[in-house]
């Protein structure tokens, strides 16, 4: 709650009048007055600039340091002001909190000033408001990467391996390669052969020139086989070698199974083996050959050296409804063009439109403005439609291109911002917990405020939890009819406030559900119900309102608690009798409500 | 067959043509087929300022004393800098009071109660005469107050529709997680039974007498009314 909306209680109380008719149960007394301390105006003298504000000001917030009598080791006599030692420039937006509850990141500052202004003031950095929140984490962020860097590059603060585990540097030389000189060898050694493997791939397939007893041209990799085999086996031994011992340097093996560079690599060196395994049958040569294409998955090994191929195939996946939704669009528009196209060139004769699938190929290729010009309309109709065909494909194909471009850019910063987001959140939902010890008396008093809306209505509040819970075992029930409305009657006195409902606790009683209003007239004895409650407090109801109100709350409860307790089973259904001790409920079919009379 | 064919065809083709020509002249905007859309943006001339009247004057006015007076006004102009409240504003800042549940309905009441020369715009004085009778007037002027804030329309008498409207702001107040669970005819029944106690000649409205004699009447609300006494 805003700092400022604490100086509308007055308002908000007054207008509770408003209620007060219209109620019929009498109303909780307020909470006592605390005595309100001098309203007077503070001098702070920072460095020489002085600022001054009200004493009640600085109270807000009574755990920071401007806040809390640990101001009083900084009070200077001679001159009757607080005098501190820092900086006022940044001092001027810690006061600007006090007065308007958000706290501001000044650009200009540096970071590591700010934060400690903010730790000497005792202001968590949490707190800070949206405005200026994402900045401050960003520009903390960059600090720290800062330092971070320097640290590593400073030589002589280098871990010493000793610390690690073998298996824990091993994989740290995996994944960071300028860790050590080992690693740098691992790293290049890979690379190459990756890359002599994909070269190779591709030369297996030039035509190598012909060899004398054959009629047609061969290919290198038939022709220099035993060559390539060779090199095959090389690269494929580095493979494996390569992927066990990432698997054993792993810290999770599962994980690392699962992740989708450990599938690549097994893909690439899976048809070696099987091809190993396999004869030269007949009959699976050709699956053969089809594995053999998997071995241009080992292209994608690179992607563990170049960071830009991993950006890529990140945003390939973050706008991956984008693109879907692209594709959707241009399968729409073939199939219709398609169609049309089809029954257009239906009547003309020798006409390369002898199905719709077949027409798709023609419409893929205006719409693309490829136009290979392998199928071509003969008809006018059909030379109508597929002009208008190869128009729309401009506009369907190059519009959202741009737009989904933007969208990449858009998504991809935004996913990293909202990651941000949802990291900080958790963070800073903590700190706001702290920091939101708000005045303990205007709580007391917003407190005492909510409880008069719940004597007027003879409703409660509760938290969602416990209201789910609660409706939960109703339906379980039998539902019980209760009249809501109270007669005017008096209902039970006052005492039944703020501190007994603390006191209250959980009595399960079996089939019991919702308790009854009370009627009947009660002078002195002051009664509690216990009703069924999943949870202990039902002051977690309000907690919304103050994370921490159990502590702050001094409780001026000077009312006489309950001593010793009677506990009473009301018969169903029961008549008021006259001055009696419990009181009895209105009818009611079966709740069985244990009464808690004061002795 | 064939002609059939490009007649069947030819028909379709032009009014494609023609569907298409006419969408794309549509979006250039050079054919008005559609209605005019123009939003026209209420420019809110958020230049109201109003000072209010004089210290002296609120002091003779009101029965707060000076000190009080400072109070108030410098809470008043930290939330509403421009020096008056409209009922949105109103409404936010109630609303932070009532955070499980819907405060809007009883804050439109509120508001129509504190603003009683009816311009739309809660001044400092309004409030400040407001807060006079509800924390220092007498039970009567307390209790004339609460008659204005029920009667709606503010011809004198409170009739059970408007009580009606009173009673489920107040329920929405309350939100919708509470114990006993809220129901629908909750708040015609408590309705009911404000009536049954008010109305003393039946006659389905409630005067300011006959409301007034049966709240001096009841000592609960008695005690309730000098509740907020002390707040400030």
């Amino acid at each position: 709650m805003a700092a400022g909306v604490a100086a509308w209680l007055p308002f908000a109380r007054a207008a509770a009048i408003g209620w007060m008719p219209v109620a019929t149960a009498p109303m909780p007394v307020p909470p006592q007055e605390k005595r309100r301390g001098k309203d007077g105006l503070i001098v702070l003298n920072v460095s020489g600039t002085k600022f001054q504000t009200w004493r009640d000001t600085l109270e807000r917030y009574p755990d920071t340091l401007l806040g809390s009598t640990e101001r009083d080791f900084f009070f200077h006599e001679d001159s009757n002001e607080y005098f501190f030692d820092r900086d006022p420039d940044i001092f001027r937006h810690i006061l600007n909190f006090y007065r308007t509850g958000k706290l501001h990141y000044p650009r200009q500052e540096c970071i590591s000033a700010y934060d400690e202004e903010l730790s000497f003031f005792g202001i968590i950095p949490e707190i800070i408001g949206d405005c200026c929140y994402e900045e401050y984490k960003d520009r903390r962020r960059e600090n720290q990467e800062r330092i971070q860097d320097d640290e590593e590059a400073d030589p002589g603060n280098e871990l010493v391996s000793a610390d690690l585990s073998f298996r824990e540097s091993m994989w740290r030389a995996f994944e960071n390669p300028h860790t050590s000189t080992m690693a740098l060898v691992f790293y290049y050694v890979t690379g190459f052969f990756i890359a002599v493997s994909v070269l190779a791939n591709v030369a297996e397939t030039v035509p190598c020139g012909s060899v004398p007893n054959r009629a047609k041209e061969m290919s290198c990799g038939e022709r220099y086989a035993l060559a390539f085999f060779c090199l095959d086996t090389a690269c494929v031994m580095i493979f494996t070698v390569e992927y066990l011992l990432r698997l054993l340097a792993a810290p999770s093996r599962y994980r690392f199974v699962k992740s989708v560079m450990s599938i690549i690599d097994v893909v690439a060196i899976m048809p070696y083996y099987i091809g190993l395994v396999m004869t030269d049958n007949e009959d699976v040569s050709g699956a053969f050959v089809t594995l053999r294409v998997f071995r241009v998955f080992r292209i994608f090994k690179f992607s563990r050296h170049s960071a830009g191929l991993r950006i890529l195939g990140y945003t390939l996946k973050s706008c991956a409804s984008e693109l879907g939704f692209l594709l959707f669009s241009l399968t729409m528009a073939i199939i219709i063009f398609a169609t049309v196209m089809f029954y257009a060139e239906k009547g003309s004769s020798a006409s390369k439109f002898t199905s719709i699938p077949a027409a798709f190929w023609y419409t893929i290729v205006t719409m693309t403005t490829l136009g290979y010009g392998d199928m071509v309309p003969k008809t006018i109709m059909g030379k109508i439609f597929g002009s208008i065909c190869s128009l729309s494909g401009v506009l369907v194909i190059a519009l959202p291109v741009p737009v989904i471009v933007s969208n990449f850019s858009r998504i991809y910063h935004q996913s990293q911002r909202a990651e941000k987001r949802r990291a900080q959140k958790a963070s800073k939902e903590a700190g706001q917990a702290l920091v939101c010890k708000t005045n303990p008396n205007f709580e007391v008093h917003h407190h005492h405020l909510l409880h008069c809306l719940e004597k007027t209505t003879n409703h409660e509040f509760l938290d969602e939890k416990t209201f789910e819970t609660s409706l939960r075992e109703v339906t379980l029930v039998k539902q019980v009819s209760r009249s809501s409305s109270i007669s005017s009657a008096s209902s039970p006195h006052g005492f039944t406030s703020c501190c007994s409902r603390r006191k209250r606790k959980t009595f399960n009683v079996p089939n019991s559900n919702m308790s009854v209003g009370l009627q009947g007239s009660i002078q002195e004895l002051s009664t509690i119900q216990i009703r069924e409650r999943p949870l202990t407090n039902s002051r977690s109801s309000r907690s919304s309102l103050n994370a921490k109100f159990e502590e702050t709350v001094p409780l001026n409860c000077e009312q006489p608690y309950i001593t010793a307790a009677v506990i009473s089973m009301p018969t169903p259904p029961g008549t008021t009798p006259e001055g009696d001790d419990s009181a009895s409920s209105t009818d009611y079919s079966q709740a069985n409500i244990v009464r808690v009379s004061a002795l | 067959m064939l002609t059939m064919n490009l007649e069947g065809l030819e028909m379709i083709a032009v009014l494609v043509v023609v569907v298409l020509f006419v969408k794309v002249l549509e979006q250039f905007g050079l054919l008005e087929a559609g209605y005019d859309d123009s939003v026209e943006d209420e420019l809110e001339l958020s230049a109201v300022r109003h000072r209010p009247e004089g210290l002296e004057q609120l002091e003779a006015q009101t029965r707060f004393s000076r000190k009080e007076l400072q109070i108030l006004y410098r809470g008043f102009k930290n939330e509403c800098p421009s020096g008056v409240v409209n009922e949105e504003t109103f409404k936010d800042i109630y609303s932070q009071f009532f955070p499980q549940g819907d405060a809007s309905t009883y804050a439109h009441f509120l508001f129509n109660a504190f603003d009683t020369d009816h311009n739309g715009s809660v001044s400092f004085e309004d409030f400040v005469m407001g807060l006079s009778i509800l924390l220092r007037g007498t039970v009567q002027e307390k209790l004339n107050w609460a008659f204005n804030l029920y009667d709606i329309n503010k011809d004198g008498y409170i009739t059970k529709e408007e009580m009606l409207d009173i009673m489920k702001a107040i329920y929405d107040m309350m939100g919708k997680c509470t114990y006993p669970v809220l129901k629908e005819e909750t708040p015609r029944q408590h309705v009911e039974v404000f009536f049954q106690k008010m109305d003393k000649n039946k006659d389905g409205v409630v005067t300011i007498d006959e409301f007034i004699d049966c709240c001096q009447n009841d000592e609960n609300i008695m005690r309730s009314m000098h509740l907020f006494e002390n707040v400030l």
